[in-house]
């Protein structure tokens, strides 16, 4: 592929003729051409730090995402470097640029992905491992880091998918694992450091492994047992430490947030402005992955929150403030937050959206009296039908729980009502499936038990099903996924059983939770396979219309892996997991003891109400509910 | 009071629509902290309207929008401030400010300037060479987009001026609520009439919007 340098005026602005010769012939041309509000465009030459920040898919699902605003707004702050978003482009736009020669630029200064020192992947879920592949070959960086010259920039990643990194080794050249405000501006530095001093590759990837919270792959060796197992994984030099260390940001109310988000033009998924309240959630759902990865809980307080939804405000001029974190009923000043927030941007006619679970008689009333909630629907997340199975997955919800919230909902206006589940946890049987449709059909009930007069028209109760997948640092990281027979058989048992009046079923296809499953619990020679379907032609995985189970399987063929290995068979306890260098806080050890409370149908209590021992108490001053005494 | 801005839509963003555009004109109004007026009921929208929808894919020097104020503001004032909460590819260039009662624009709106950039040299030269031709016949066929089919009609009533120089074409054409003629049923015609069968590639550029003043003169419709 031929190189864009910079600076060469002549090829660029006829670099930027083929590139609004290609817009006019794309749907959704806007996802392209960037210029929004509040976005950052620094001068190239006099910044000697480069950073193309890369979001693995399209531009409405990138700009949705809070992890990008605050790593875009905290590496344009530092007058050294200077960060630019890269998107994944759809295939009409693929089309044009290999017909116009394009490689993939920019949205700010519409620079080639190669002209950059850093090229940043987030690693938000793993159908976007094809589009990583898509995006630096498209961007002139060579796909595998063992390719990469001294001239190629450095491709590193983060995000919740980095904590297991083993499927993306050959591609990605450092990992960041654990927060990533922590560690990024220390990354930059380093990269920053080989650039002026003119250091090799090489030794650029030491100095990486160096800091704590990166892991650089290629310093790693992994030896396998004959059935296909890992025996270890075993650092190849000095500079590499055996196990790699989550960052943890400890408060958040010093730690960089941005006081202005990029507007897009057109409308995006979540086109609104997310104030983060806190991050971390102590419930200990076993599936749940985020709820490990992201401990301990840290609350932004409510003058800080305040202040950020004062300045947001008037720097996005956005109609919705959403508060974010992973369970935001149990922030612990919420109604005090929410009163605040209503007090000071009713007069500024800004809706505040609210997490439906916890809406108390006293804010109904102030919501009323406001008119600040519009009746959509309200969601509901069970997870499973029976008691059993919910203590299993040790989610604290009872039935009711959820029947009393429902009644409220349906006396307080609303008529709609989403349930989510998921089949295919561990020791699921039939009676928990049929659990499912008993739940809907008391949910029905609430409503018609509402008299006519005071109910709304219109019952509407949504029942969605996802296919669980095991996920690596959960007590369930040990469990097989059900084979994709098991999945569409149980799935048409749920059709049947819930087919029932006023409830619309809707269920995820079990092929993509499949290779997800393969993926999250993969090691590096799934490398090969990505890279095999990449070639096959497979992008975009995310994405029904573009989603070729198929060729997948093909791949895995031709790469003589089996997926089953990965996704359906269930690991012993000594079984060295791929990720086990990888240090999340959480010790293998806990997760194992709450695994077999699991087999037991035995619950574990919220952190709030005492500590867990979950392995974060070693870390001193970390978590806000760690005993030092506990386990 | 109502503010009448004449504002630009840049080339970078002339893939934007009008709907999106008239969002991000309420959000730049939010965000400059001007007190503007609000719609009652149960979803408030900022009280902003626009004398005319351009098209996606076209740019814009003097689109114009009309804000409707809730209390009195300095002209200059309200082009500062909304200078600073607009992105620069939506920046604006004059403020009117008009009693409430003042007409709405789009009535008054009679015409549009446009600016045809050729994107290729070798059409260029044709295109323009055959305006004299074309604008001396007694009728000029063009297929007009309908709802429901393509129609032909006459677009010579519809063409108050064309010219061209280098790669550029001018014209004034007319655009009012009840018809109009489109910059692609004139660029039809034109290639009609050189006998141009490829598609011709072209940026437009909508230059002014146009009234008519008491003496029958077109002019800057923000002026009526």
């Amino acid at each position: 592929m031929e190189r864009y340098e910079t600076g060469e005026g002549q090829q660029r602005m006829e670099l930027n003729e083929r590139f609004e010769r290609a817009l006019e012939k794309v749907q959704k041309a806007p996802r392209y051409t960037g210029g929004e509000m509040n976005t950052t465009v620094k001068d190239w030459d006099s910044c000697p730090l480069h950073f193309g920040f890369c979001f693995p898919d399209t531009y409405e699902i990138g700009m949705s995402h809070l992890g990008l605003k605050i790593l875009y707004g905290l590496i344009n702050r530092e007058s050294w470097s200077l960060c630019e978003r890269f998107f994944m482009p759809w295939t009409d736009m693929i089309t044009q640029m290999k017909e116009e020669n394009l490689p993939l630029l920019s949205m700010e200064s519409r620079h080639p992905l190669n002209a950059f020192d850093v090229v940043g992947f987030t690693l938000q879920y793993e159908m976007s491992y094809s589009n990583i592949l898509a995006m630096l070959e498209m961007g002139g960086v060579p796909s595998e880091g063992k390719e990469r010259g001294e001239n190629d920039p450095i491709v590193v990643a983060g995000g919740p998918c980095a904590f297991n990194p083993e499927p993306l080794a050959d591609f990605i050249d450092a990992f960041m694992i654990g927060d990533g405000e922590d560690v990024m501006t220390e990354l930059n530095r380093v990269i920053l450091d080989r650039k002026e001093k003119g250091l090799s590759r090489e030794q650029c990837l030491k100095n990486l492994a160096k800091l704590e919270g990166v892991y650089v792959p290629s310093l790693y060796r992994v030896t396998y047992h004959d059935d296909g197992t890992i025996a270890a994984v075993e650092p190849t030099c000095p500079e590499a430490p055996a196990t790699i260390r989550k960052r943890v940001v400890t408060d958040l109310n010093s730690t960089y947030y941005p006081e202005k988000f990029p507007v897009p033009y057109t409308e995006v998924v979540f086109d609104r402005i997310m104030l983060e309240i806190m991050r971390g959630c102590t419930r200990g759902c076993r599936f749940c992955q985020a709820g490990i990865l992201y401990r301990p809980v840290r609350e932004r307080s409510l003058e800080k929150l305040i202040e950020l939804a004062d300045k947001l405000q008037v720097s996005t001029g956005y109609e919705e403030i959403s508060l974010s974190s992973l369970s935001s009923g149990d922030y612990s000043c919420l109604p005090e937050l929410i009163r605040e927030l209503m007090k000071r941007m009713k007069e500024k006619r800004v809706s505040i959206s609210l997490p439906s679970l916890r809406i108390d008689s006293v804010l109904k009333e102030s919501l009323e009296e406001t008119q600040q909630v519009r009746k959509t629907s309200l969601t509901f997340a069970p997870e499973a039908g029976t008691q059993r199975m919910r203590d299993v997955i040790n989610k604290g919800v009872t039935e009711e729980d959820l029947l009393e919230k429902v009644r409220d909902a349906f006396e307080g206006g609303w008529s709609s009502v989403k349930l989510y589940f998921m089949s295919g946890l561990p020791t699921e049987t039939t009676e928990d499936l049929d659990g499912i449709a008993d739940l809907a059909r008391k949910v029905v009930a609430e409503y018609f038990n509402v008299p006519k007069a005071q109910r709304a028209r219109g019952l509407r109760v949504t029942v969605s099903t996802s296919v669980f997948v095991p996920k690596p640092f959960t007590p369930f990281q040990w469990a097989a996924q059900d084979t994709i027979e098991t999945v569409l058989a149980k799935q048409e048992h749920l059709k049947q059983v819930l087919n029932i009046k006023g409830v619309t079923f809707h269920w995820h296809e079990p092929y993509v939770s499949f290779l997800e499953a393969c993926f999250a619990r993969g090691d590096r020679r799934m490398g090969a396979v990505l890279k095999r379907a990449y070639e096959k032609g497979c992008i975009l995985d995310g994405w029904n219309e573009t989603f070729r189970f198929d060729t997948w399987m093909e791949a895995f063929r031709e790469c003589r892996l089996d997926p089953a290995f990965y996704a359906n068979r269930e690991r012993p306890k000594d079984e060295v997991m791929p990720w086990d260098h990888i240090d999340s806080g959480i010790t293998k050890q806990f997760l194992w003891h709450e695994k077999e409370k699991s087999d037991r149908t035995e619950t574990t209590k919220d952190c709030r109400k005492g500590c867990n021992g979950c392995g974060l108490q070693r870390w001193k001053g970390v978590c806000a509910y760690a005993n030092a005494g506990s386990i | 009071m109502r503010m009448l801005a004449v504002f630009e839509k840049g080339e970078r963003i002339r893939h934007i629509g009008h709907l999106d555009i008239q969002r991000s004109v309420q959000r730049g109004l939010r965000r400059s902290g001007l007190p503007v007026a609000y719609s009652n009921g149960f979803n408030p929208h900022i009280l902003v309207t626009f004398a005319s929808a351009l098209s996606t894919g076209a740019c814009g020097k003097r689109e114009i929008m009309d804000v409707t104020m809730a209390e009195d503001v300095n002209e200059e004032e309200f082009l500062r401030k909304m200078n600073r909460a607009m992105p620069p590819e939506m920046q604006l260039s004059k403020t009117r400010a008009v009693d409430r009662k003042h007409p709405s624009l789009p009535p008054l709106l009679r015409a549009a300037q446009y600016d045809l950039l050729i994107q290729e040299e070798r059409f260029a030269g044709k295109l323009i060479d055959v305006i004299p031709a074309m604008m001396a016949r007694e009728t000029i066929q063009a297929m007009r987009k309908t709802k429901t089919a393509l129609k032909e009609c006459d677009i010579k009533p519809l063409i108050y001026s064309l010219n061209g120089k280098d790669r550029h074409i001018y014209g004034t054409l007319v655009l009012t609520e009840r018809e109009s003629c489109k910059p692609g049923m004139l660029m039809e015609a034109l290639c009609r009439e050189a006998g141009i069968e490829e598609e011709v590639r072209v940026l437009i550029t909508r230059t002014g919007l146009l009234g008519e003043n008491e003496n029958g003169q077109l002019v800057p419709l923000e002026t009526l």
